[in-house]
């Protein structure tokens, strides 16, 4: 085994180098990196200390998203990695990892909201709806139920720099899970500041 | 909130920012996450009232304080958020039946709450999990040196 995770081979606090007392031993292993990329899933599973699992996923295209001001997390599609924090070649490479920000699908989002509030989400002034749409805005409801939705559309507003995600169709989110470990791609929507900042950071690398 | 200096959004990542504004919210005096480490110890009214996100801050961020307490005078502030201090013992030669005076250097963490510290303060500081290579201890409490207060310094 090559990677080890040991403390050994650094030097002391005091700068003093220090002699090997004994060779690596198996619990100080480490493995190689995952460096899941976007595409057709490909998971490998490694056992580990303890015959537990690992779930190293390779490449993977789908992940559940969260809409945490909303309370509604939905499995969608990851269409790009577009910003991360730790390094430019990460971006490059469309390689997942926790903390990357990549753009999701919003449908099933959109999807969501327009049954929960029977509004329309992210649509363009004068596009006219498909029938499956319109019947989904404006299904037959009895009136106790239509009471219900009334209540609902008080607190239904989005704020406006999301709804212009909804409108393209793709929305930014950070991804929360790290899936070289766990096989999973899950994460949540960004919003608010957190939104504005990473908008202004993938702004000015775009000016670059 | 905090001063996004990084790359990364800062944040604390047990508090949720983006609660939607027409939800009735109960007002939690700005949002933030802290608490009491225990032992006694006061948790700073900057650590309670300020912005800063710092996740190895005793009171705002993931780490707890467990096992030894020691104190120290404070030597170098040159680190970003984090001291060296220095602990002074005296050691007992049995031969000469008499004390040597030993001292160690030790780094610790220094929670952004803590502004006004000076080379030459008393700290006192708690053991925590490794932080970092050398650092294990946290700042908890800062005390004055003696004979600081209202001295004229050059600048």
């Amino acid at each position: 085994m090559g990677i080890s995770r040991d403390n050994q081979h650094k030097r002391r606090a005091t700068g003093g180098k220090r002699k090997p007392l004994r060779k690596k031993r198996k619990f100080e292993l480490g493995r190689p990196p995952a460096n899941t990329k976007l595409g057709p899933q490909r998971i490998h599973t490694v056992r580990t200390r303890g015959g537990n699992k690992k779930y190293r996923a390779l490449r993977l295209d789908h992940g559940n998203f969260a809409w945490g001001s909303e309370c509604c997390a939905r499995k969608t599609r990851i269409i790009d990695v577009v910003y991360n924090a730790s390094n430019n070649e990460l971006v490059r490479t469309k390689t997942l990892v926790k903390n990357a920000v990549v753009t999701i699908d919003a449908t099933p989002f959109r999807t969501w909201y327009e049954t929960h509030y029977a509004l329309p989400l992210g649509r363009k002034k004068a596009s006219k709806l498909t029938e499956e749409e319109e019947a989904r805005i404006n299904k037959k409801r009895s009136k106790k139920l239509m009471k219900k939705y009334e209540l609902r559309k008080k607190h239904a507003k989005v704020e406006p720099v999301l709804e212009d995600e909804f409108m393209t169709g793709r929305v930014l989110a950070c991804i929360a899970s790290r899936p070289g470990q766990c096989g999973r791609c899950d994460g949540y929507i960004l919003e608010g500041k957190e939104l504005d900042f990473y908008l202004r950071k993938i702004k000015s690398k775009k000016a670059k | 909130m905090a001063d996004q200096t990084e790359r990364s959004f800062q944040k604390q990542p047990t508090v949720f920012l983006n609660r939607k504004k027409s939800l009735p919210s109960k007002k939690k005096k700005g949002l933030r996450y802290y608490k009491n480490v225990g032992l006694g110890f006061k948790t700073p009214r900057e650590a309670i009232d300020g912005t800063y996100i710092d996740k190895k801050c005793p009171f705002t961020g993931n780490v707890f304080i467990r096992g030894r307490i020691l104190t120290g005078i404070v030597l170098k502030m040159k680190m970003q958020r984090t001291i060296v201090i220095r602990r002074d013992y005296l050691h007992y030669v049995r031969k000469y039946n008499r004390f040597e005076k030993r001292h160690r250097n030790m780094s610790v963490h220094l929670s952004p709450a803590f502004r006004d510290v000076q080379v030459g303060d008393v700290v006192t500081v708690g053991e925590c999990r490794p932080l970092s290579k050398t650092v294990r201890y946290n700042v908890l409490k800062v005390t004055k040196a003696a004979g600081s207060k209202k001295s004229f310094s050059k600048f």
